[in-house]
């Protein structure tokens, strides 16, 4: 067991200072492969993190121009994944202080759509419907949190990073990540059966 | 029961998985949510709200990606470009101060060569090599300060 953690450990170590090499050499074929690799995963967190499609891929395509920018910046010490989060997040919060000065707590609440979700999966035409609408319930529900709510769910159970991880992209101290995370899912929970009165 | 064990179990349902929880908190949470309804059907909703949110699909389009690829190589293309400018200028820049540094002396000399020739005295000729050497730098401020103030006052007629 302790071989495998090991092992896995030591593989991603190793992808990490591959990257970092060719982050800083401007490698722009392994910029192809890191876009390719991170697409949906980063437009998933910039969608909910600012509760639109169009400003998010904006974000998503500067996102990966600040990758190329300040490659040189990112410590191998750590996931990828982890520092391409925070330069997205930094990013967001800029976009919104230009657009009014406010904290993270600006990017949503503003009377947007809920986010569009496409129908999932292989199942029975009944469980598609009612898989479906629960979805849309908790997107809907996920649209009406704090931001800093939505982001702490989005990378905790969508991306599965770690407590540590989520502290360190928004840079807040392990506790409030926990309480943001147990405070998203109790604000959730009564969408979880539709809106709530 | 109190209050604080609802709450207490219930942060620590929110925080499911192995690295978040103790053996401990495992054990006494496992305890509680047998014997407390609610805590049990939060735990539940949890679960439900949990999966819905991984089962929710979000994907980037295709024109998204390589259009941002194709940024993101122009870009790349661009501070390439701007890298070699840069060793460019780096290297005229040396060139320039090596030179000016050889001429210098070359021309030191050659001022005192003259002086001695024309019996001057050694503070005259160190002025003339002062002028010498500040007059091409005086004549392109002079040059570029009367061409700024044509380009303003031109701009300024066509803003009038």
């Amino acid at each position: 067991m302790n071989a495998t953690a090991c092992y896995f450990e030591n593989a991603m170590a190793q992808e990490s200072t591959e990257i970092a090499r060719g982050l800083r050499r401007r490698d722009p074929d392994l910029l192809d492969r890191l876009i390719e690799q991170y697409q949906h995963r980063l437009l998933r967190y910039l969608m909910y993190l600012t509760g639109r499609r169009e400003l998010a891929e904006d974000l998503f395509q500067e996102t990966w121009i600040r990758v190329l920018e300040r490659g040189h910046q990112f410590n191998d010490k750590y996931a990828f994944s982890t520092w391409l989060f925070a330069v997205a997040r930094n990013l967001a919060i800029d976009h919104m202080r230009r657009k009014q000065p406010a904290s993270l707590d600006g990017l949503l609440n503003d009377g947007e759509a809920p986010l569009d979700v496409p129908a999932t999966g292989q199942a029975s035409a009944f469980d598609m419907a009612l898989r479906r609408e629960q979805n849309e319930h908790i997107a809907a529900g996920m649209q009406h949190l704090a931001a800093e709510y939505r982001e702490a769910l989005v990378l905790r159970f969508q991306e599965g990073m770690s407590l540590a991880e989520i502290a360190s992209v928004a840079r807040v101290p392990l506790g409030t990540v926990k309480s943001r995370i147990y405070r998203g899912l109790s604000e959730l929970e009564p969408w979880l059966k539709g809106a709530p009165l | 029961m109190k209050t604080d064990a609802h709450e207490r179990a219930r942060k620590l349902i929110a925080l499911e998985g192995p690295e978040a929880l103790s053996g401990a908190d495992q054990t006494w949470l496992a305890a509680h949510v047998e014997t407390c309804a609610s805590c049990r059907a939060f735990a539940d909703n949890a679960a439900e709200m949990i999966h819905g949110l991984r089962a929710i699909p979000i994907a980037a389009e295709r024109s998204l990606v390589s259009t941002t690829q194709m940024m993101v190589r122009r870009r790349a293309l661009e501070l390439q470009r701007d890298r070699e400018r840069l060793w460019l200028v780096s290297v005229s820049c040396t060139a320039v101060t090596l030179f000016a540094l050889l001429s210098a002396v070359a021309l030191w000399r050659g001022f005192e060569w003259l002086g001695a020739r024309a019996q001057l005295a050694s503070s005259v000729w160190q002025v003339g090599f002062l002028v010498f050497c500040v007059m091409p730098a005086l004549v392109a401020g002079i040059l570029l300060l009367a061409k700024d103030t044509h380009l303003a006052n031109h701009t300024g007629s066509y803003e009038g």
